[in-house]
C-alpha cells in the first residue's frame, strides 16, 4: 500500500465519521427532550396504574411516596434493576402501608419478544398484587410461592419475582434500621442533657 | 452499462433475489422478531428505512471511498442510520421500541444491509441503489410478515394481538418459541424450492 493511499483513506474515514457524529448529535438534540418526556409520562402512568387511588406521587431519594386525595400516605413505589434473560429488567413495585405488594409494572426490559417480554403483561404482573412474604416466590421454587411463571420464560419470570423479594427484604431492613437509629439519637440526646 | 433507472433493481428484492428466501441473508432478526406480527411490521419498516438510507449514502460516496477502507466506512454509514431509527422510535413509538429491544441496534451488523451496500450500492447509481434498498427492504418485510403470521396464529391464537381463534384455543406454544421460527422458515423454503424457485447452479 502506498503512502498516498493511507492518507486518502484516513481523510475519507475521518470526514465520514465526523459527519456522522454531527448528524447524530443533531438527531439526539431533537429527540432527547421527547424521549425524556416519554419516560416521565411512562413513569407517571405506571405509578397511576399501581396506585389508581393515588393523587400525588412525590419523588423521594429511594422511592416515590404516594398520597391519596386527602394527603394521607397510602404507600410507596420502589424501583429495582434485576438481571433478566436478555439484559437488565427495570421493575417498579408498589407497596402499601402494611408492606403488601400493591402492584408491579415493568419500566424497561430487553427480553425475547413474544416470550420473556410477556413479563410486561398484566396477566402475569397482577399475580403479585396483595401478596407478601414467601407468596412472592414462583410456585416451582418455594412451597408457599403463588406466582405462575410464563411458559417458556422461567428466567424472565424469576427475575421479576426475585426483584420484588429483594425489595421486600430491603424495606424490612430499612424499617428495623429506622427504629435503631431512632433509639440511638434518643440516647445521644439524653447524654447531652446529662 | 446499466441504465439510469432499472426497474429490475426494485423488483429483484421482492421475489427473484428475495433476501430471505433466495439469498438466505439476515436470518437472525427474522428468526428473533417474527413471533408477533406487530413487532414484525415495526422491524420491517425500520429495516426499509435503514437499508434505503444506507444504500443511497453508500451510492453517493462510492467514488470517493478507497476500496481498502470501504467496509469500515459502510459500517459507519449503517450505524448512523440505525441510531437515527433507534432514537426516533424511542421518541415517537416507545412501545414498539421496547418490544424490538436489542434487535434494533443489532441491525448495524445485519448481513443484508452490509451485503447490499457492498454488492449493489457501491457499484450502482443513486436511483438504482435507492430502488434496490426499497425492493430488498420490502422483500424482507413481506417475508417477516408471512413468518410472523404463521407463528403468531398457531402459537398464540392471535393476530396483531387480537384474539382470532377464540378463548378455547390451546396455543401451540412451540411456534412462538425459537424452534417454531426454524420450522416455519424450513417449510417455507422447502415449499419455495418445490414450486420451482430453486436456482440452477
Amino acid at each position: 500500500m502506498k503512502k498516498k493511499d493511507i492518507i486518502t483513506g484516513l481523510v475519507v474515514i475521518l470526514s465520514i465519521t465526523a459527519l456522522s457524529g454531527y448528524l447524530l448529535a443533531q438527531v439526539y438534540k431533537i429527540t432527547k427532550p421527547r424521549i425524556d418526556e416519554q419516560k416521565k409520562q411512562e413513569e407517571q402512568r405506571l405509578y397511576k396504574e399501581i396506585f389508581p387511588e393515588g393523587a400525588e406521587f412525590v419523588e423521594e431519594k429511594e422511592y416515590v411516596a404516594v398520597y391519596d386525595g386527602n394527603k394521607n400516605p397510602i404507600g410507596r413505589v420502589y424501583q429495582i434493576v434485576q438481571a433478566g434473560y436478555g439484559g437488565p429488567v427495570v421493575i417498579k413495585v408498589g407497596f402499601d402501608t402494611e408492606g403488601k405488594v400493591k402492584g408491579v409494572r415493568i419500566l424497561e426490559q430487553s427480553e425475547t419478544p413474544g416470550l420473556g417480554a410477556k413479563i410486561t403483561e398484566k396477566t402475569f404482573l397482577d399475580q403479585f398484587s396483595g401478596k407478601t412474604g414467601n407468596e412472592l416466590y414462583l410456585k416451582k421454587y418455594n412451597k408457599e410461592g403463588k406466582i405462575d411463571a410464563i411458559t417458556g420464560a422461567t428466567i424472565s419470570s424469576r427475575a421479576v419475582s426475585e426483584g420484588i423479594l429483594k425489595l421486600q427484604e430491603k424495606i424490612k431492613l430499612e424499617k428495623t434500621a429506622d427504629t435503631v437509629t431512632g433509639a440511638t439519637t434518643k440516647e445521644a440526646g439524653y447524654e447531652k442533657t446529662d | 452499462m446499466k441504465k439510469l433507472i432499472e426497474p429490475k433493481s426494485f423488483s429483484a428484492g421482492l421475489w427473484k433475489e428475495n433476501p430471505i428466501f433466495f439469498l438466505m441473508l439476515g436470518l437472525c432478526p427474522l428468526l428473533a422478531v417474527s413471533s408477533s406480527l406487530k413487532d414484525a411490521i415495526g422491524m420491517g419498516v425500520a429495516f426499509i428505512f435503514v437499508l434505503t438510507g444506507s444504500n443511497i449514502t453508500v451510492s453517493i460516496i462510492r467514488k470517493v471511498v478507497p476500496s481498502h477502507i470501504r467496509i469500515p466506512v459502510f459500517i459507519v454509514v449503517i450505524a448512523t442510520f440505525v441510531t437515527i431509527a433507534d432514537y426516533s422510535l424511542a421518541a415517537y413509538l416507545p412501545k414498539l421500541h421496547r418490544n424490538l429491544g436489542v434487535y434494533l441496534p443489532l441491525m448495524v451488523v445485519n448481513c443484508i444491509i452490509l451485503g447490499r451496500a457492498e454488492a449493489f450500492a457501491s457499484k450502482n447509481n443513486l436511483i438504482n441503489s435507492a430502488l434496490d434498498g426499497l425492493g430488498m427492504g420490502i422483500g424482507f418485510t413481506l417475508a417477516i410478515i408471512i413468518i410472523a403470521f404463521l407463528r403468531e396464529l398457531p402459537g398464540q391464537g392471535t393476530l396483531l394481538g387480537i384474539n382470532i381463534l377464540g378463548e378455547n384455543y390451546k396455543p401451540f406454544l412451540i411456534m412462538i418459541m425459537p424452534p417454531g421460527a426454524f420450522f416455519v422458515i424450513g417449510f417455507l423454503i422447502a415449499l419455495k424450492n418445490s414450486i420451482g424457485g430453486r436456482k440452477k447452479c
